[in-house]
Formats: C-alpha cells, sequence, structure tokens
C-alpha cells in the first residue's frame, strides 16, 4: 500500500507550513532520505525527506501552498499503484495523541464542565487557566466565570492575537494589521484605545513626511485616513511579509512589550584578544572569528554567574545546566538565531566550526526547526558593519542578548597615560524579571575581564 | 369510651340513571339529534383513526370511540352560551357543544347534514390535520380544538390543564349575571393532580357555574383507576369540597343528559359548582387504531362487555322500539356520515402523485403558511391606539413627592373606579390593610366584589384569571405574594396564559396583570427571594415591565391594564418604602410600551438595568466616577426591549454592563448579552460584563442575604474593573 506522507509538525506550536517547492515531480522514483519538498515556516526553511523508497504517485499540494500540519502532502508507493482516495481526505492524522504524549497539552486548571477542546485544539501548547482578569471565583457573586487561554512568551508565534470586536472593525478600516498594534487590556487584548493610539502616531508621522513631500512640490496625503488607506500607490513597493519577517515582528513586539529591559554598556581593550585570535589562525590552522571568542566568553561568563543562565517563566526562572548561547545570523530573509548547544563544553575550533556551518546553512535557509529552539542568551555582533555600538531587544525567553560593535582604535589610559589601543564596546540587554542589575554587572566585569585576558579562553 | 357521631357531608352524591320511562317519554327531537350526533362523532372519529394509520395526521389522535355518550348527552342539556373546554380526548366534547351551536333546532336523523354542519366537520378535521383552514389555522391540531363563539372555549393537552381556565369561564359568567355555565371535561387521570383539585376547592368555595365533569374511562393511559386511588368512585371526590356530585352510566346518553340537566339547573340558580362521573369505555387505546387488550392492560372480553352497552345501539333501539324511526332509516344516518367525512376529506386530501394509487397526501395549499410560524405570539398594541401615551419629559400635571406603595395602591383605584371590567386577586389582598405591603390599600372597601382574597392554591387562582382573561368580558390582575410561587402555579403561567394566543391561532387575547413581588433583601430566606424576570422572560408570551420610580409604576401599570397580552409587573419590596415623583391626580398615563428610561448621560460605560437595581447602580456610578450610560430597561420581554436606546448608547460608550440583583442561575442579563453580542459584536471593545447575586439563592441570615444579593458595591466592583 501506498505511503501518504503529511505535512510535518516542524516546531512545536506551528500549524502550518508553506509549500515552497517541490524537489520531485509526480512519476519520480525516489529512495528513502531524498528530499523530495521544501517547507517555510516561520522559523526556518526545510526539506521534507522521503520517508519510503518509491515512485512518486501523487503530489497533493501546489507549490505556495499553507498546508495545514498534518495534511497530506505526497504519496509515495509503487508503481501504477492507485490510489486510495479516502484517504487523502482532509483530516489530519492523530496530531492530538502525539501532542499528548509530548505533554505539550496542559491539565486546564478550570471546572471540569468547561470545554478545553477548542482551546487546545486551537493552540496546542497554551495552557487553560484560570486569570484574574477574567475568572472571579466561585464565591465572588457577579461575574461569570469564563475560560479563557492565556499565553506563554514562548508560545506566541502564530498564535491568535486578541482583539476586541471593535478593535478589529476600527483597525480594518484604517487598514491597520492587527500585528503592527500593542494591546494593553487583560491578556494583552487589543482594545479601542490602542488603535487610536496606533492611528495617532501614523497621523503624526505621517504629517512629517507628509510635510517633506510637499516641499518636494507634489501634493502628500492629508489627514491620516488618506495615510492609511492611500488609494493610489506610486513611488513606493509593498513587499509582502514573510512568515519569517512576521515572526520577528511578533516575537520582538512582544518582547519589547512583555520583558523590562535595562541596559549594561561595557568596553574591552582586545589588543591581546585580537593578537590571541591571530595566533590561533596562524599557528593552529583553523580559522577562528572575534565573534567566536567572544561566544566562547559568554559561555565563560555563563559558568562564572550561572544566575544569567536562566529564562523567565510565569511560575518559575529556568536555570540551565549547559550553557546555550544563540547566534544572530543575517540572512537575505531576515534575522535568525541558531542556537550552539553546551557551548561550554566546546573547544574554540569546535565552536568555531559550529558557528560556520550554522551560518552557511542559515542563509541557505536549511537550519533545522530544533536548531533554533532554546538558549539562555542571543550574541548579535554587528561590529563588521563597522558599528560601534548598539543596543539590541531580547529573543524570548531569553535573559539576554550582548549586542557587539567593532573592535577600534581609541583613545585609552592605561595606569595613568594616555594610549592607543583596540578597543571594543558591548552592550548587555537584561530582562529584569529573571535577573537583577548586581548580577548582570557581576556578569559583564567577568565577560569583560575574560576578553582582556583571553587565555582563560582556550585553557 | 368516646363516642362517636355520624357526620355527613353538607353537598348532596347521588347515582342518577334513566329508567325505562324515561326513554319512553323523552322528546322524540331530543332522541333524534342524540343519535344522529352520537353517528356523527363515531364516524368522524374512526375517519380520523384512518387518517391517523396513513400517516396522514402528525402527532396522536386520541379517540373517543365508545366514549360520545357522555360528551352527546351532557352536551344537549347546555345553552349555546354556556362555556366547555376539555382535554387531550376532546373531539367528542368539541363536536357536541359546537353541533349544539350550529344546528341549535337540533339534528333529523333522515334528513342531509347542512352546510353549517360540512363546514364544522371540515374545520374540526382540518385542525386535527393541522392545516391552514383549521380553526386555529393548524397551531393547536387535535388537542387544542377551540371556537370560542360556540362556546368551546379550548381543549388542553396538560391533564388538569384546562380546568382552571374554565373556572375562570365560569366567574365570567356568574359575574355577567347570565345564567351560563362552564363544563370542564376530563378524564379520571385528572381528578389526582393539583389543578383539578385546587380548582375543586376554589370553585366551591367563590360559588363558581361549574360542572366538573370527569369522563371515567377507567384507564390513564394504562394504569387502572383503582391502582391510582383508594376511591375509584371519582364523584367522590366533589362533596369533600362542598360540591353536590351525580354519578351516571356514561354508556346511557339519556342519562348524562338528565343528570347534566339537575347539575346545569342548579348551577344556573347560583347553586355553585357540580361534579358529574360518567361511567364510559373508550374501545382503543390511548391513541391510534389498536384496542387497549393489543397492549396487554385489559382484556378482550372486558372490552366485549362494554362494546355490547354501545351508546349508538342503545339510542337507535329505542328509536325503532318507539317507532320513531325504522333501521334503515338509521343506516341511512352512518350512510349519510360517511359521505360527509369522505366529501370533507376530499377537500383536504388528494392522490399522492409520487404513490402507488390509492395513497393519499395532504394538498399542498391546504398547509399554513412556515413564515407564519411566530406570527402572533403577542398582540399588535393596537390597544394602544387611543392611549393617552407620554414619558415624564411630556407629562404637564402636578407632581409631588410620594411613597412608592401609595402609588401602587392609587393607580390601581384609579382604574377600578373608571374601568368596571377589572377584578383583582391574591392571597390577603383583602384585609390587613391592602394586603401584606399595602399595595391594595382601600380596594376592598371600595370594590367589595372586584377584590379577591384567594386560597393559598396559585396555580388555580392564576389559572382561573387565565380564564378570565381569554373570556374578555372582564380583565383579571393577580398578585403574588412572592415570586418565587410562580413556580407552584408554572403549569398555568407558562404552558397556559403565555402559550394560549399564539396556539389558538394568534388572535386570542389575554389580557392579565400579574403583580409579582421581588422580596429579596426582607429576609425570606431561599424560597422567597427571586428575582422572576429571567423566567418570564424564556416565555414567549409575557411582556415584563419593571418600574423603579413611582412615576413610572402607575404609566407602567396603566399600560400593562391597557394591553392585551398578559403582563408581568414587577415589584420590588425595597422600592415600596421608598419615595419619589409622583402625580398628584393625573393617573391616567401610560408609558409607551418598548421604551426605556436614560436615567443618567454618560459616555464610557453602557450599564443596563432595572427595578430596584437602578438606585443602586446609580450610587455605584456616583462613587466610581464613571462616565456611565444608565438605562433603565422598564420592558424586559424580548419583544419590549428599547433597541434604540441600547444601539445609541452602545455605539458611543462600546462597553456593556448588566446589572440586576438576582441569582445567577434564574438571572435575567443572560439572554440579553447575548442578544447584545450578536447585534453590536463591531462596537464592543470588551465582552458584555454582568452584575448578578451569587449562585445560590437568597438565605435567611441577614449577612448571608447580603452576600448573595447583587448591590452597589458589585457594580462599583464590576465598574472598576471595566474601565481599568
Amino acid at each position: 500500500m501506498a505511503t501518504i506522507m503529511r505535512m510535518p509538525e516542524l516546531a512545536a506550536n506551528t500549524p502550518e507550513a508553506t509549500l515552497v517547492a517541490w524537489l520531485v515531480q509526480e512519476g519520480a522514483e525516489v529512495q528513502a532520505g531524498d528530499p523530495v519538498a521544501t517547507v517555510e515556516t516561520a522559523k526556518a526553511t526545510v526539506d521534507v525527506e522521503a520517508e519510503v523508497s518509491g515512485t512518486v504517485l501523487r503530489l497533493t499540494a501546489e507549490e505556495g501552498d499553507d498546508v495545514t500540519v498534518g495534511r497530506p502532502i505526497i504519496v509515495i508507493g509503487s508503481k501504477g499503484e492507485t490510489v486510495d482516495e479516502s484517504r487523502l481526505s482532509d483530516s489530519p492524522e492523530p496530531q492530538g495523541a502525539s501532542l499528548q504524549s509530548a505533554g505539550a497539552v496542559h491539565a486546564p486548571d478550570v471546572d471540569t464542565a468547561l470545554d478545553t477542546k477548542a482551546d487546545t485544539k486551537a493552540d496546542t501548547k497554551s495552557p487553560v487557566e484560570r486569570t484574574d482578569d477574567d475568572l472571579a471565583p466561585d464565591s465572588a457573586p457577579g461575574l461569570s466565570p469564563v475560560p479563557s487561554a492565556t499565553r506563554e512568551a514562548s508560545d506566541t508565534v502564530g498564535a491568535r492575537i486578541f482583539a476586541s470586536p471593535l478593535a478589529r472593525k476600527m483597525a480594518r478600516d484604517a487598514g491597520l494589521e492587527l500585528t503592527q498594534l500593542t494591546g494593553t487590556g487583560p491578556n494583552g487584548r487589543i482594545r479601542r484605545r490602542d488603535v487610536e493610539a496606533a492611528l495617532s502616531s501614523v497621523a503624526t508621522s505621517s504629517a512629517e513626511s507628509a510635510q517633506v513631500v510637499a516641499a518636494d512640490g507634489q501634493p502628500g496625503p492629508s489627514g491620516e485616513a488618506a495615510v492609511v488607506r492611500t488609494a493610489v500607490p506610486t513611488g513606493w513597493t509593498d513587499i509582502p511579509n514573510s512568515k519569517l519577517r512576521k515572526a520577528i515582528a511578533t516575537r520582538l513586539t512582544e518582547s519589547k512589550q512583555t520583558a523590562p529591559h535595562f541596559y549594561l554598556r561595557g568596553t574591552a581593550n582586545v589588543d591581546p584578544l585580537l593578537e590571541l585570535r591571530a595566533r590561533l589562525n596562524t599557528e593552529s590552522g583553523t580559522r577562528v572569528s572575534v565573534n567566536d571568542l567572544i561566544v566562547k566568553a559568554v559561555a565563560k561568563a555563563h559558568q562564572a554567574v550561572p544566575l544569567m543562565n536562566v529564562t523567565w517563566g510565569s511560575e518559575a526562572i529556568r536555570q540551565y545546566e549547559h550553557v546555550d548561547i544563540a547566534i544572530a545570523v543575517a540572512t537575505e530573509r531576515g534575522l535568525v538565531t541558531p542556537v550552539v548547544r553546551n557551548a561550554e563544553t566546546l573547544s574554540l575550533t569546535a565552536l568555531a566550526e559550529a558557528t560556520r556551518d550554522f551560518a552557511r546553512r542559515a542563509r541557505d535557509g536549511a537550519l533545522r526547526p530544533d536548531e533554533l529552539d532554546g538558549g539562555s542568551i542571543s550574541v548579535s555582533n554587528l561590529g563588521m558593519f563597522e558599528t560601534e555600538e548598539f543596543a539590541a531587544i531580547i529573543n524570548p525567553p531569553q535573559a539576554a542578548i550582548l549586542a557587539v560593535g567593532a573592535a577600534k582604535h581609541r583613545p585609552v589610559v592605561i595606569d595613568g597615560e594616555l594610549a592607543i589601543a583596540r578597543t571594543l564596546k558591548v552592550t548587555l540587554s537584561v530582562d529584569h524579571r529573571p535577573v537583577d542589575g548586581a548580577t548582570a554587572a557581576e556578569w559583564m566585569r567577568e565577560f569583560l575581564g575574560l576578553l582582556e585576558r583571553p587565555l582563560r579562553l582556550v585553557v | 369510651m368516646p363516642t362517636h357521631r355520624k357526620l355527613k357531608q353538607s353537598a348532596p352524591w347521588v347515582e342518577i340513571s334513566a329508567s325505562e320511562r324515561d326513554w319512553q317519554r323523552a322528546d322524540p327531537a331530543l332522541l333524534g339529534t342524540m343519535y344522529t350526533q352520537l353517528v356523527l362523532i363515531r364516524v368522524f372519529e374512526e375517519f380520523v383513526l384512518d387518517l391517523a394509520s396513513k400517516s396522514l395526521i402528525h402527532g396522536p389522535a386520541h379517540s373517543s370511540i365508545g366514549q360520545e355518550g357522555g360528551a352527546v348527552g351532557s352536551g344537549l342539556a347546555l345553552r349555546t352560551t354556556d362555556t366547555v373546554n376539555g382535554s387531550h380526548r376532546g373531539h367528542h366534547q368539541f363536536l357536541a357543544k359546537t353541533l349544539g351551536y350550529v344546528a341549535p333546532e337540533g339534528l333529523d336523523p333522515t334528513v342531509d347534514f347542512s352546510g353549517e354542519v360540512k363546514s364544522l366537520a371540515l374545520k374540526t378535521l382540518a385542525e386535527i390535520c393541522g392545516l391552514d383552514r383549521g380553526f386555529s389555522h393548524g397551531r393547536g391540531g387535535s388537542m387544542h380544538l377551540q371556537w370560542k363563539e360556540a362556546g368551546a372555549i379550548g381543549t388542553n393537552a396538560i391533564v388538569g390543564g384546562g380546568v382552571p381556565l374554565a373556572a375562570g369561564s365560569a366567574f365570567a359568567h356568574r359575574f355577567a349575571n347570565t345564567g351560563d355555565v362552564a363544563v370542564t371535561y376530563f378524564g379520571d387521570g385528572a381528578t389526582n393532580i393539583g389543578s383539578t383539585l385546587e380548582t375543586l376547592n376554589l370553585a366551591a368555595a367563590w360559588d363558581l357555574p361549574l360542572c366538573f365533569f370527569v369522563e371515567n374511562n377507567l384507564y390513564a393511559v394504562s394504569t387502572n383507576v383503582s391502582e391510582v386511588t383508594a376511591e375509584p368512585r371519582l364523584s367522590a371526590r366533589g362533596p369533600g369540597f362542598g360540591i353536590p356530585s351525580w354519578k351516571v352510566d356514561g354508556m346511557d346518553p339519556l342519562a348524562v343528559y338528565l343528570a347534566m340537566s339537575e347539575a346545569a339547573d342548579l348551577m344556573r340558580s347560583g347553586g355553585g359548582p357540580t361534579f358529574v362521573e360518567v361511567d364510559v369505555y373508550r374501545y382503543f387505546h390511548q391513541n391510534g387504531p389498536f384496542p387497549g387488550s393489543a397492549f396487554r392492560y385489559r382484556t378482550k372480553d372486558e372490552e366485549a362487555e362494554w362494546r355490547a352497552r354501545d351508546p349508538i345501539q342503545r339510542t337507535a333501539r329505542w328509536l325503532v322500539e318507539r317507532g320513531l324511526f325504522s333501521p334503515e332509516e338509521l343506516e341511512e344516518t352512518t350512510s349519510r356520515a360517511k359521505a360527509l367525512l369522505e366529501e370533507v376529506g376530499s377537500v383536504l386530501l388528494e392522490q399522492d402523485p409520487d404513490a402507488k394509487p390509492g395513497v393519499l397526501r395532504i394538498r399542498p395549499d391546504e398547509w399554513p403558511d412556515p413564515g407564519w410560524v411566530d406570527v402572533g405570539v403577542r398582540g399588535d398594541l393596537s390597544e394602544f391606539g387611543d392611549a393617552k401615551l407620554l414619558d415624564r419629559a411630556d407629562f404637564t400635571g402636578e407632581t409631588q413627592e410620594a411613597k412608592f406603595i401609595d402609588v401602587v395602591a392609587g393607580v390601581m383605584e384609579r382604574r377600578m373606579s373608571e374601568d368596571d371590567s377589572i377584578v383583582i386577586m391574591g392571597e390577603d389582598i383583602h384585609r390587613l390593610g391592602g394586603g401584606t405591603n399595602g399595595a391594595t390599600k382601600g380596594l376592598k372597601e371600595l370594590f367589595p366584589d372586584r377584590v379577591l382574597g384567594t386560597p393559598i392554591s396559585e396555580n388555580a387562582f392564576s389559572g382561573l384569571a387565565g380564564g378570565i382573561a381569554l373570556d374578555g368580558r372582564l380583565k383579571p390582575v393577580v398578585e403574588f405574594m412572592y415570586a418565587d410561587f410562580m413556580w407552584v402555579a408554572a403549569d398555568q403561567l407558562f404552558n397556559q396564559i403565555a402559550k394560549a394566543r399564539h396556539m389558538f391561532g394568534g388572535d386570542d387575547d389575554v389580557p392579565l396583570v400579574l403583580r409579582s413581588k421581588v422580596a429579596m433583601g426582607t429576609g425570606y430566606g431561599s424560597q422567597h427571594s427571586m428575582d422572576p424576570a429571567g423566567v418570564f422572560a424564556t416565555s414567549a408570551g409575557w411582556r415584563i415591565v419593571a418600574p423603579s420610580t413611582p412615576f413610572d409604576y402607575v404609566g407602567l401599570m396603566n399600560s400593562a391594564l391597557r394591553c392585551n397580552d398578559p403582563v408581568l409587573v414587577l415589584e420590588h419590596v425595597d422600592l415600596y418604602s421608598s419615595e419619589g415623583e409622583a402625580p398628584i391626580d393625573d393617573f391616567d398615563y401610560c408609558l409607551p410600551v418598548g421604551k426605556a428610561a436614560v436615567r443618567r448621560e454618560g459616555k464610557d460605560v453602557t450599564i443596563i438595568t432595572y427595578l430596584a437595581m437602578t438606585p443602586h447602580v446609580l450610587d455605584a456610578v456616583t462613587e466610581t466616577q464613571i462616565d456611565a450610560d444608565v438605562i433603565d430597561l422598564r420592558w424586559l420581554d424580548r419583544a419590549s426591549i428599547d433597541w434604540e436606546t441600547l444601539e445609541a448608547s452602545i455605539r458611543k460608550t462600546n462597553n456593556v454592563l448588566i446589572a440586576e440583583q438576582g441569582a445567577l442561575g434564574t438571572s435575567y442579563g443572560g439572554w440579553l448579552a447575548d442578544e447584545i453580542q450578536r447585534r453590536f459584536f463591531d462596537w464592543l471593545d470588551q465582552p458584555v460584563q454582568r452584575v448578578t447575586g451569587g449562585i445560590a439563592s437568597p438565605s435567611i441570615s441577614k449577612v448571608l442575604e447580603r452576600a448573595a444579593i447583587a448591590r452597589s458595591d458589585e457594580v462599583v466592583a464590576a465598574l472598576r474593573k471595566m474601565v481599568d
């Protein structure tokens, strides 16, 4: 009997994926393990491999289709075999069972009478729980208990955006995407005031640009309505948002809304570090980048200050035994952050090898979803662009992100004397919920010390 | 050793039978009519059973075959202006009464049936088949046959449910002094249900000309009467209530006629109610074309014994023996009746084009229009055409501060003095200075015949009032001392009064006012503290008003009394002692149906409330300084909601709070919240929020009672949460 392959769940809480391209045609012979399709999710682009060897009997999705996880995409069997159409019906395979076994469905802490199926189906990782906003205890008269699905920080990608009916209508009328809006109501619900705030800020910025345009002698739009639904688009191109773009937008917006950031700045004299790197590259024959050394220093600093090696959860701060570090990689499609596992255990060369592989595959869109999950800190380095310093937004639920600028010759004071040295400026953004200022400062001192006395990075 | 003195009931109990002399001397015309009616009804019922067996009748067909003697014998003793109602098994009684109306001079067995008789048969059959041509356009069907003009005020599918309604009809007869009587037909099964027993007592207490006519056919479906009562001679019930009672063989139509004549004479002469028990037998099972023996609860022998005493054969025998008609002539009567039914049937039925020859279907044109399904649930309010309709802003009369409770009695006094048709009833309303709260103060002295203290029998006196309202000559006002008593009267309130207009075709006015006190907060506990608005709002026939000020009470009571629908007037005991602006001498204005009052205007939240919660809401708004629209609904039923006012407010504020006091389960606001979110979804900036009381009914303990009831504190909390 033919084998029906279904759209895999490439990452938790990813209800659908886009079938970007077919790598085989109907009638083609494939071996188990051959890539048959390229599939894109919010997090990554992945090749789906044939589960069995045989003839491709049927492709059941078009390139460009958004396919629900669990729906059939390809049928592989013996040549000439007929396909049982009933097996191609839309019903996804027992997806619930695997989710259950993975422990993804949280036991709802609500009256047993409440039907939680709808919630778990729509958002399988969202625990259904009582919140102060929507659920009064039974003993309190007046307000009817209602269930509400709350989202955990790590589970928001692709999840429903809560907005009041009025806010949805206002946003629709104004041509605003809900993803552009910040909700201030219960559960982050977007309410009228949030749309109004967005409209007034659009109106302000557009008023400014209108003035600029008017100065060029061209008629500019006047009034907010004209700004947000201009009928004739001239002078610009709308680039449709990819899943990755939307994911970045949602995730980082949420980070800035929910994670209270604080920032620590530090400067390190990196002359010794750069000398070490030069020696390593010439003497060991491996290629180690400045960034590899920085990542290694982060790993060591995390070992020294384990209170930084955490992620935030509403009930508990999770502290990790190993140091997993996400490395920001800019690609044409946008920012991705593969995670180096157990960075503290890797030798510099192994670390360098791993990050190089990540960077290459990130640019090829070939990272696996599991390579994008986890980590307690990210490293973002814009030094190669000559950026002196910058502050980055934390990648939730991580606790921190280190923004690294360019190493430059700068005047420094050494032993009371003015001198010239190459210095590097870093900014650490920290989530204040799991980490306090003193802890972060201790980490910063440790980290800067590692950069300035880099031998510890190789022993 | 104690001594015993034998006591006798004050009311007589007799068995009556017709002697041979009675049959020999009976008026030939009476016997001819009797025979013709018996035959026509039997043939009609056989035709109905035939249709039922062919699935041409939707629902049950409760055949009266075998029981015709009781209906025909009693019907012949009635005037056309007398009224009857009956039970689910009521074709024969309906036909007997209406044949008496269309053929008041009687029916000759040898003469063709008149056009009026054909028309009656056609309309009756059409109704039983659920067709537009029927008396109620097919809404009533077999179990709800009504032709008020002929004195058939409506059969009933609730066992015993029609009995209190017939008492209302009898009340109207007595009040009008016409000498007319009402007869309520029911079966042995209905003698043990509360509405019948309560009404026996009430009718006797009030000397109503009502005949309790039980057709004892021995079986309530399959249960023998001797299994369910220790006194299977059911007429024994009558003397227990002080009601003169007759027991008679119902298989002898002349005996029934004689018994009913005696009972009617007594009732017409002011002797109060009567009880007539006729022993009859239905040849078939509860419904359908099979005999009861087929279901093994009785024997074929028993059925054969009863069939041997068939009322038609008995009458025919006497007609022949007295030489009035030949056997052939009497056979002809049956043939003519069958031809009549065939003719009537052919109007309604035709060959089914999709089936083999001989298979019939209802002619498509005969069905009622499905679009008519909800038409006539309530009246069209045309009775307000000449009403003095105004709201506070238009009121030009003088006003003063007055106590709410005084206005309650004041407006009723004004209406009763100008409208002789108003009668009011309730427990203790005629004593104690106007009932337990003074709401009827002074009325008994002014209108002694129209202010009636009732026995503690909510089902009976509610139903009696419903019967008065359906009669139409009088306008009943009922007081419930506590709202929770509605459950006791639930059948009459919700199955009868609320459904009557729609069920009988949409034209029957039901002008009844129910004043129901809401007493939460008085410490009367779990069974006396409900707000009934939510429950009444589920019942489509009722209109509901909830006055929160003395001025509104006057206008809303006047509107309630003018309205031709049943209207529940909610009166909150907390408000009775409050003072407010009230008219000094103009007690004659009506508030428009379906118009809410905006008690305060604001822009941030719409608070919808009613009755005694209104002042609590206003207090909460003052305390929180939240800029809210406060809408006092005044009219609460689904048909009378002021959507215009609600919509304007919701479009402005985008936030809705429905505030009420009572327990969550029976609360009012759920349906309204549902309706609001569907009508105004895109205008809502948060879910429709609600304030209600607790889950349980309020307790006696003062602190627990307070905790169970929502007042201003609960509104304050809800408001703060909403604007957070």
